[in-house]
């Protein structure tokens, strides 16, 4: 096992693209993905990510360091000496910047989420895109997430009918 | 070495819920939009506000939007995330044949006569309250309790226990519906009535049902106090119940003006005094700041002024009020001197944490944090509403 500091194991991640990410065990493992794989002992070295290009999985590293619970020198959590709320202020300014990307990006970032199973990233990046449309009319939605509309006009008709009062 | 991480293979699908997502999935291709995966897909969705035309509108964007929002696991998945902030849908009257009056603006308002209780009898029937999606219905001529989810249409039916049966009978019933946290299928139903010879050997007694099991538990009881300076009246238990913390309450009314808790950690009940009850009679149960026990009275000598008084930590029948807060309603609501005749509270919505009140001019909704207040209708014949909060 790769170790560079004392106390703290070394995991490798490889991109399908050829990039190696050397990450802390605990960063690594915000993933429940990774998680289950160390658990399970199948990641002596290095695990390979497919699908997740370095570029995403340099954002989803960056997420997860932000993300992974702290410890101090003691080993008690930073928790301990900075208020909780305060911490989940810092974060929630954190992950407001960390999401200004593009929507190529931001749908990116929801396939590795979930891939990798991080809760946190699926719920910013799923919440985030809810959000850009929650405001928009039916034809800017499908614009704007490249949404096809499948429906002949009059098996829109018949669908809008059932629950007219929602498109007043 | 290098290991392959293969996700869909080591875990589950993802579902804060703890539920295996049961939507067939297709297969996943690394180039394909998250809008093209129908688990991802949902998880986004998931994400729409509980608003109620939120998805009706999102069945029309597309076909396969409209597949995953109809899913009834997804429908479920939709309800237990939305759980803690269901929107105030509006109000079921309870002298009017349980209609329903609308409080959102469109698209959300949900018309008049949408949730219409499907009955194949004539039967009379009172309603006892409303709370997590459900409607708690008393049927006197069968002594059956009646559940009714007007989302779903879903009814269920159930004999009430002999005991309470008689009681509910004789001098009428209370009662309270509730769901579990994280759980949105099944419901426990807590029946209230008071029993005993003459008024100072009075005794409040309760039921409580449960779908899990189909079954009413055992009898639960507790003394009431006989207030020597009281009423005549034999004490009865009231109005639609409050759920704050792990407790149900309801007003005790007759000759103790009291309050009744059940506690649903403990499965016990216990009679509460609220502090100096004289002329505090129309008082209305409520959360206090953090969520705990607190009810609002508006006096006699000051008929505009609303005051939120808070119940202090202690297990103690006897327990210890202090006065949060006051509100004056009239400058609140800029109530003419004429207007203000009279203000009454109609009841209090749980999750909204806002407040109903009658006037002269019209019925209002106040938000007790914020005090934004919204202007219903108006009406000159005061009713009992239930506020129905329901995603």
């Amino acid at each position: 096992m790769a170790t560079r500091e004392a106390g703290k194991k070394m995991i490798m991640l490889k991109s399908p693209d050829g990039m190696e990410f050397e990450v802390e065990e605990a960063v690594a493992m915000e993933s429940q993905t990774i998680r289950k794989m160390i658990e399970d002992d199948c990641a002596d070295t290095a695990i390979l990510i497919p699908n997740i290009n370095s570029k995403i999985l340099s954002r989803v590293i960056e997420y997860c360091n932000k993300h992974v619970p702290t410890t101090g020198a003691t080993g008690a959590a930073a928790s301990d000496t900075v208020a909780p709320a305060a911490l989940a202020e810092d974060l929630k300014i954190w992950d407001a910047e960390f999401i200004k990307v593009n929507r190529a990006t931001r749908f990116d970032l929801i396939q590795a989420a979930s891939y990798l199973n991080i809760k946190g990233l699926l719920d910013l990046t799923s919440q985030t895109t809810i959000d850009t449309i929650s405001d928009n009319s039916l034809e800017e939605i499908r614009s704007f997430l490249s949404t096809k509309n499948d429906y002949l006009p009059e098996e829109e008709q018949t669908i809008r009918r059932e629950n007219q009062w929602a498109f007043q | 070495m290098t290991c392959v991480a293969r996700a869909s293979l080591l875990v589950p699908s993802m579902s804060e819920e703890g539920e295996m997502s049961s939507l067939r999935r297709r297969r996943r291709s690394p180039a394909a939009s998250p809008l093209e995966d129908d688990d991802l897909l949902s998880e986004i969705l998931l994400r729409l506000p509980p608003q109620p035309s939120s998805l009706p509108r999102a069945s029309v964007v597309c076909k396969s939007w409209r597949r995953l929002v109809t899913d009834p696991q997804f429908r479920r998945r939709f309800r237990l995330r939305h759980r803690r902030n269901p929107p105030l849908l509006g109000f079921f009257n309870r002298f009017d044949g349980l209609s329903f009056q609308p409080t959102l603006d469109a698209p959300d308002r949900v018309p008049l006569g949408r949730f219409p209780l499907q009955r194949d009898d004539g039967d009379y029937f009172v309603s006892l309250g409303c709370r997590h999606g459900l409607l708690l219905i008393f049927l006197p001529e069968r002594l059956q309790i009646l559940v009714w989810d007007p989302v779903t249409g879903d009814q269920h039916r159930l004999t009430i226990p002999p005991v309470v049966a008689e009681r509910a009978e004789k001098i009428g019933i209370s009662g309270a519906v509730y769901r579990a946290a994280g759980d949105v299928q099944q419901f426990q139903v807590f029946l209230a009535v008071t029993d005993g010879d003459g008024p100072k050997h009075r005794r409040a007694l309760a039921c409580v049902y449960s779908s899990k099991t189909c079954l009413w538990g055992n009898l639960i009881s507790t003394p009431i106090p006989h207030q020597a300076h009281g009423s005549q009246f034999f004490t009865m238990v009231t109005g639609d119940a409050l759920l704050a913390g792990d407790s149900l309450y309801w007003v005790l009314a007759g000759n103790l003006d009291g309050i009744l808790e059940f506690d649903l950690e403990k499965q016990s009940l216990a009679v509460i005094q609220p502090v100096d009850v004289r002329g505090r009679r129309h008082f209305k149960l409520m959360w206090a700041e953090g969520g705990g026990l607190g009810f609002l009275f508006i006096s006699e000598s000051d008929r505009y002024t609303a005051q939120l008084w808070k119940r202090l930590t202690g297990r103690d029948a006897i327990a210890s009020w202090v006065l949060a807060r006051t509100i004056e309603l009239d400058k609140l609501l800029s109530l003419n001197p004429e207007e203000e005749e009279r203000i009454v509270m109609l009841g209090f919505v749980e999750n909204n944490n806002v407040l109903l009140l009658w006037t002269v001019v019209g019925v209002f909704t106040i938000h007790l944090e914020s005090l934004k207040f919204k202007k219903l209708f108006k009406t000159m014949q005061m009713s009992h509403y239930h506020p129905f909060e329901s995603v």
